[in-house]
């Protein structure tokens, strides 16, 4: 198949220490065209440290990472105008209004103002926040500024979508679209890489699901593949096993003492 | 978004920053937003006036401030004795004012997380994004530096000549980029160091020592006119002096206006313009290192010391009655101690008001002398520490993070008695009584002792005296609401609240006056304060939601 020739993302040997503290160990890792990936992990397992290597926005870390062909380390800074961020932080500037804050990504995107006005118009629209597009980001609720970040992360089609805890505070609705969104965008041969811990919706939506545990890719495949190799049936309970957690009810008992103990 | 002037000027150096390799449209794009944000937003000198002007206007009404303080530069420069006195004093205050307000109010563009996330993960490098921000704080230093030299400038030039004020203005710029270059290179030191919220602390201590100093400066505005004695000591120069940025600066004006061409002022003449632009390229060179550093800003991990319950706990057993106010009043005492808006806006009355007692005792000293203080009635000075209490029952209701206060509403409360109660108390113990002791033992010092009734009596009329605020001013429950409305109309109820404490105190004068009048005056406030203490505080919580 003519989607799967060429990586669009190669990492090999990815290591990254802050301090004293090894966060990467050892990442190796091939992407290709079309695929949806659901990058999961427990807290501090260093997914969002990996994304953000490959932004560029931490440096320092040992290894190769070469997106779209293009080493990342060699200082050019094109490739990222291929590439669509939603941070897990929802850092925003929040006395803008939705159309400047809008505008002014769109332009760093080396987009044309009119061009990225109508477009931001078009998509706010259709998210159900057109009535808001003047007012300013921070009288908005949680599910509107994220709704805010995914179309500042689409304005300039990108080819790779890193999504970090993209739904957090979105309706049900709203979810239920963007799901379809990202299920179009791959099937078009974007690359969408989706960080999140609500298992369920990485679960239906990812085509490839990798599991890092401790700074190490611990399990890589479809979501059946990972089924087949291991004995429990959801991907949460994958995830409990392969992250070695089997304390949970125990834990869970003890709380409930705690609690009623008072 | 507007477009701005300051913009419009700079496109003119366009081919300057394409030069140094900086994409200048994307710059102006971030400048622009930038400019844009900053005039949604509130500088720290005009925060504590009251009169509310319209947006985009308050910065302005900060460059007044800070012309008018910009007048004491003057004497300095009329006076044509010895340049290098006269302007390393100029040049002092001005580097001091310059580098504390490029902390107050500028930290947050240097400490900028946010840039990094939105803007570098963007098509954009790390050279445009970091000029643009020297950029934008630069603006702002000249605008602000240019207010506050502004009336020495225009005096200079008339009275100095051409040639002095081109100097001045020159050296003002480098002075500018040394101060930006030296706070960055200060910040990356400090984070080397320590984590964001060290750092974090510290930007908060040095904003409130700038509020404390402004006001301070402006009661001294008018004693500083008679500098011109000083100004005729003979130099001698000494190597520490070529540690003091001042001196540098001064050279140029002995080298080139007076053609002395010693060695020290030739020295410090070349130091006036090599350390700025060599601090420049230091910068330029380590900015990398900074950045990772700044990742730091978010960590306020670091180490955490495992404390007991604290000094706090056991003084609220002792203080407190009921187990809600012993609850508020640790809870208040941890909000007053930490929320850094609270402080910056509590903290520098509290300098002023353990200062200002002795400010006003020290001129009678001047007029009068030791012995005819110690026999005198002076020692109502102490009265003006009572200044504090309506800033603080004023800001007590309010907080950055007032949204917690959903809090009260989650949890049913009996009555706002013990909430109050628990807050003022906090309050007394941890601020009013420690200022109050340090005071009244040197005042016992100064009066030989003799004012042991007078200092209770002074310390329940304040306790009166805080009661008769909380009820008089409009109450909401302690850290329940954002600061923006702190000033509305709250400035002009301070003044009937004085007349109050006046009264008090003319009460206690009259007392004095009369054989056994202290120990009357005593029974009467104990017993008053018994009253108000316990009947003050009934505020139903339905007033309150009004």
């Amino acid at each position: 198949m003519e989607l799967f020739n060429e990586p669009i993302i190669t990492i090999r040997g990815l290591k990254k220490s802050f301090g004293t503290k090894k966060v990467l160990k050892e990442i190796n890792l091939d992407v290709y065209k079309g695929q949806i990936i659901g990058y999961i992990g427990p807290n501090g397992a260093g997914k969002s440290t990996t994304v953000k290597i490959m932004l560029g926005l931490i440096e320092d870390y040992e290894g190769e990472i070469k997106i779209l062909g293009q080493d990342i380390s060699n200082g050019d800074v094109e490739y990222k105008s291929k590439i669509g961020y939603v941070p897990e932080t929802a850092e925003i500037y929040d006395n803008l209004t939705g159309r400047e804050y809008l505008t002014f990504i769109g332009e760093l995107y080396g987009l044309d103002y009119d061009e990225v006005d109508e477009k931001a118009q078009k998509l706010m629209d259709l998210f159900g926040l057109k009535n808001v597009y003047d007012s300013r980001i921070s009288s908005y609720s949680k599910g509107m500024r994220q709704k805010v970040l995914i179309i500042s992360s689409l304005l300039n089609n990108p080819d790779i979508l890193f999504l970090d805890e993209p739904l957090s505070g979105m309706d049900a609705n709203s979810v239920m679209v963007f799901k379809e969104v990202l299920a179009e965008l791959a099937s078009q041969g974007k690359t969408i890489f989706y960080s999140s811990h609500i298992m369920e919706v990485v679960e239906k939506i990812s085509n490839r699901i990798i599991l890092i545990n401790d700074g190490q890719i611990v399990a890589d495949g479809s979501f059946d593949e990972l089924k087949g190799k291991s004995i429990e049936g959801s991907l949460e309970e994958i995830f409990n096993e392969l992250t070695g957690f089997k304390e949970h009810k125990d834990i869970a008992e003890e709380i409930v003492s705690i609690v009623q103990g008072v | 978004m507007k477009d701005f002037k300051i913009l419009k000027f700079l496109d003119k150096l366009k081919g300057l920053f394409e030069n140094l390799g900086v994409d200048y449209f994307v710059m102006r794009r971030i400048l622009q937003v930038k400019l844009t944000l900053d005039e949604r937003r509130v500088p720290t000198v005009t925060m504590n006036s009251s009169s509310k002007k319209k947006k985009g206007n308050r910065f302005v009404g900060s460059l007044l401030v800070y012309i008018l303080l910009g007048c004491i530069l003057i004497p300095f420069v009329i006076s044509q004795n010895n340049y290098l006195f006269q302007m390393s004093f100029l040049f002092g205050i001005l580097i001091f004012m310059m580098f504390t307000t490029l902390v107050s109010d500028f930290s947050s563009v240097l400490l900028d997380l946010r840039d990094k996330d939105i803007i570098l993960s963007k098509p954009v490098d790390d050279k445009t994004l970091n000029v643009a921000k020297i950029i934008h704080i630069l603006i702002y230093m000249f605008y602000v530096t240019f207010s506050f030299t502004g009336p020495a400038l225009i005096v200079s030039l008339f009275k100095n000549g051409f040639l002095f004020f081109i100097l001045f203005l020159i050296e003002i710029i480098l002075m500018d980029f040394f101060i930006v270059v030296l706070t960055a290179l200060l910040y990356l030191l400090i984070l080397k160091f320590f984590d964001g919220e060290k750092l974090k602390d510290i930007i908060n201590y040095v904003q409130i020592i700038l509020t404390v100093t402004l006001s301070i400066g402006y009661q001294l505005i008018g004693r500083l006119f008679d500098f011109s004695d000083i100004m005729n000591i003979n130099f001698v120069p000494k190597w520490w002096q070529y540690l003091i940025p001042s001196m540098w600066f001064a050279g140029p004006f002995e080298l080139i206006i007076k053609n002395n061409r010693n060695f020290h002022i030739v020295l410090f003449s070349i130091l006036a313009f090599i350390i700025p632009i060599l601090s420049i390229i230091i910068y330029i060179k380590l900015t990398p290192y900074f950045e990772s550093n700044l990742q730091k800003l978010n960590n306020s991990s670091g180490n955490m010391k495992v404390r007991g319950k604290g000094l706090n706990y056991y003084l609220s057993k002792v203080i407190c009655r009921t187990k809600d106010e012993r609850t508020f009043f640790r809870f208040a005492t941890n909000m007053m101690k930490k929320e850094r808006k609270f402080k910056l806006q509590v903290y520098p009355s509290l300098g002023l008001a353990l200062a200002f007692p002795f400010i006003f005792l020290l001129s009678d000293l001047k007029a009068q002398g030791w012995d005819a203080i110690a026999i005198s009635k002076r020692y109502f000075n102490i009265y003006f520490i009572a200044l504090i209490v309506p800033t603080v029952i004023m800001t007590m209701g309010h907080s950055d993070k007032y949204k917690g206060a959903w809090i009260y509403k989650a949890v049913s409360f009996k009555g706002t008695k013990d909430i109050f109660r628990g807050t003022i108390k906090a309050f007394i113990a941890n601020f009013l009584l420690p200022m109050y002791i340090f005071q009244s033992i040197i005042f016992m010092l100064i009066f030989k002792g003799s004012i042991l009734l007078d200092l209770i009596i002074v310390f329940l009329n304040i306790l009166l005296f805080i009661v008769i605020c909380f009820r008089v001013s409009k109450t909401a429950l302690p850290f329940s609401e954002p600061f923006d409305t702190v000033n509305q109309g709250k400035g002009l109820a301070i003044i009937p609240l004085f007349l109050i404490l006046l009264i008090l105190a003319g009460i206690h004068y009259g007392a004095t006056l009369l054989t056994y009048g202290r120990y009357i005056n005593i029974a009467i406030l104990v017993i008053l304060n018994i009253i108000i203490w316990s009947k003050g505080f009934n505020i139903s919580m339905e007033k309150l939601s009004q």
